[in-house]
């Protein structure tokens, strides 16, 4: 149902399937709420609408309480072997991540390939995969607070982040 | 003959760059000061739309005007941050871990003048609403981008002391995207004692990052992004002792680092993508069999940008 409802948001549904559809998640579908968080997802990737108050809000606050993976779903058996982190690729998911799985799949480590053609398959800006914080995170944020000049306003308040625990991390 | 080089430095930056007043810059500068010269103990907010988390920060200068600062995490696992002059340790005493980032150069980073002024070429600094938070009477200081490839900040100090309380990062559309805030604070009656670890870690792993000024031979930006510059390039150890590069860009208040480091050998598969932590940005993607990783207080589009325009050129 959710790939239907990416499917129409794409316009790539037929019209008979698109009013059916559409009339299904008008007469109270329990799918209507899909439909309007994808909306939400989608013009907040975007940037484009003003948003109302307490808006982002809302979505981060979904978006942080559902740390699912928004990733390619595994093709083939073997692809990323033992790998727990791989889960059910919605269809929104996929609009989005399509770009970033084309360039996964043909630069996978095994095959180096020069950076200028690397350089030409860069995903668009308007849609990144949303992922959850990597295990790392607190590395990377460990070793940049130090330069970040929010510090000599701030003092160590900053740091708070380098510490923080992620839901990711949490459920291991 | 020093506040006579910077009242001199400050004409001068107001004088390049008219709209902001002088004393929304000097309000910068007297908050810094704060930053660098009281001695004080509160407990703070942090806030995204996520989460909240509560932490204790406590600051102790020294008569010799050197300074200890220890932050506390109040919530969950009692983690703790102890900075010196130019080391950072934290403590996570449920890995039984200490992480220990030295500072190669001198101390941490100032909001020098030549940043003040980068700082004034890309936002609009204006001064806000007068606000009582934890008892104090504050000014709010506001930072408002010129274009949409920065966050906004709302600075709230404390008039008498210049002592930061709050502050707000807010994004295009002026919506909140997280804030730190005191809660209580004292400002002064602090003793070496209250700044020293809580954790005995005598036994516990050390993980040093060994960070060190280098050249990532070939690595660069095809493009940097507008009012952003290269401020250091430097090599570290991540977690395992990964070796990464790192390479860090400023705009004079936000500040976004690329690390760049070998696929093999990483604990977790690479992927590319999106993560964000209130006004954090990390982006992933792999490039001539490297996984680079662009970190940021910038909006997501920003850091995007720059992990985009990550290239290698073979020299």
């Amino acid at each position: 149902m959710k790939d239907r409802i990416s499917a129409l948001m794409d316009g790539e549904l037929d019209d008979k399937s698109a009013s059916e559809l559409i009339g299904s998640l008008a007469h109270g579908s329990e799918h209507a709420d899909a439909w309007r968080e994808y909306h939400v997802i989608r013009d907040a990737m975007r940037g484009t609408a003003p948003l109302s108050e307490g808006f982002s809000a809302r979505v981060a606050w979904k978006l942080a309480d559902q740390p699912t993976v928004l990733a390619p779903r595994r093709t083939r058996p073997g692809l990323a072997p033992d790998s727990p982190r791989w889960f059910t690729l919605s269809a929104i998911a996929a609009s989005f991540a399509a770009v970033a799985l084309v360039g996964w799949l043909a630069f996978a480590p095994q095959q180096p390939a020069p950076a200028p053609v690397l350089a030409k398959v860069q995903p668009p800006v308007e849609k990144p995969a949303m992922v959850p914080m990597p295990t790392s995170a607190n590395d990377y944020l460990l070793a940049h607070q130090g330069f970040s000049p929010r510090v000599s306003l701030q003092g160590m308040a900053p740091y708070v982040l380098t510490v923080a625990e992620h839901p990711a991390e949490a459920r291991k | 003959m020093k506040l006579g080089a910077y009242a001199l430095t400050l004409a001068l930056i107001s004088g390049a760059v008219q709209a902001q007043a002088p004393e929304t810059l000097a309000w910068l500068r007297k908050m810094q000061d704060a930053a660098q010269k009281l001695s004080y103990t509160g407990t703070f907010v942090y806030q995204n739309a996520g989460r909240s988390e509560t932490s204790r920060i406590t600051r102790f200068v020294e008569a010799s005007g050197g300074d200890i600062e220890k932050l506390e995490v109040m919530d969950g696992v009692p983690r703790e941050i102890v900075r010196t002059k130019d080391t950072v340790r934290c403590y996570l005493p449920g890995a039984r871990l200490v992480k220990v980032d030295r500072r190669t150069e001198r101390g941490f980073p100032a909001l020098l003048p030549e940043r003040i002024s980068a700082v004034a070429r890309n936002y609009d600094i204006t001064l806000g609403e007068t606000r009582r938070i934890a008892g104090y009477d504050c000014q709010a200081v506001v930072l408002t981008p010129k274009d949409n490839l920065r966050y906004g900040y709302r600075l709230y100090a404390d008039n008498a002391s210049g002592m930061l309380l709050r502050a707000v990062t807010f994004d295009a559309s002026g919506e909140q995207i997280e804030q730190f805030m005191f809660t209580q604070l004292v400002i002064g009656g602090v003793t070496r004692d209250m700044v020293k670890p809580r954790h005995a870690s005598r036994n516990w792993r050390v993980e040093d990052a060994e960070a060190a000024p280098a050249r990532a031979n070939g690595w660069g930006l095809s493009s940097e992004l507008p009012g952003f510059h290269k401020v250091v390039e430097l090599k570290r150890r991540l977690s395992d002792s990964r070796p990464a590069a790192q390479m860090v860009y400023s705009d004079g208040l936000a500040a976004v680092s690329v690390f760049i480091e070998a696929v093999e050998g990483r604990p977790e598969p690479v992927r590319p993508g999106l993560a964000s932590m209130g006004a954090i940005h990390m982006y992933t993607r792999e490039v001539a069999n490297h996984v680079v990783t662009v970190v940021g207080e910038a909006p997501a589009a920003s850091v995007q940008r720059i992990a985009n325009a990550v290239e290698y050129r073979p020299q």
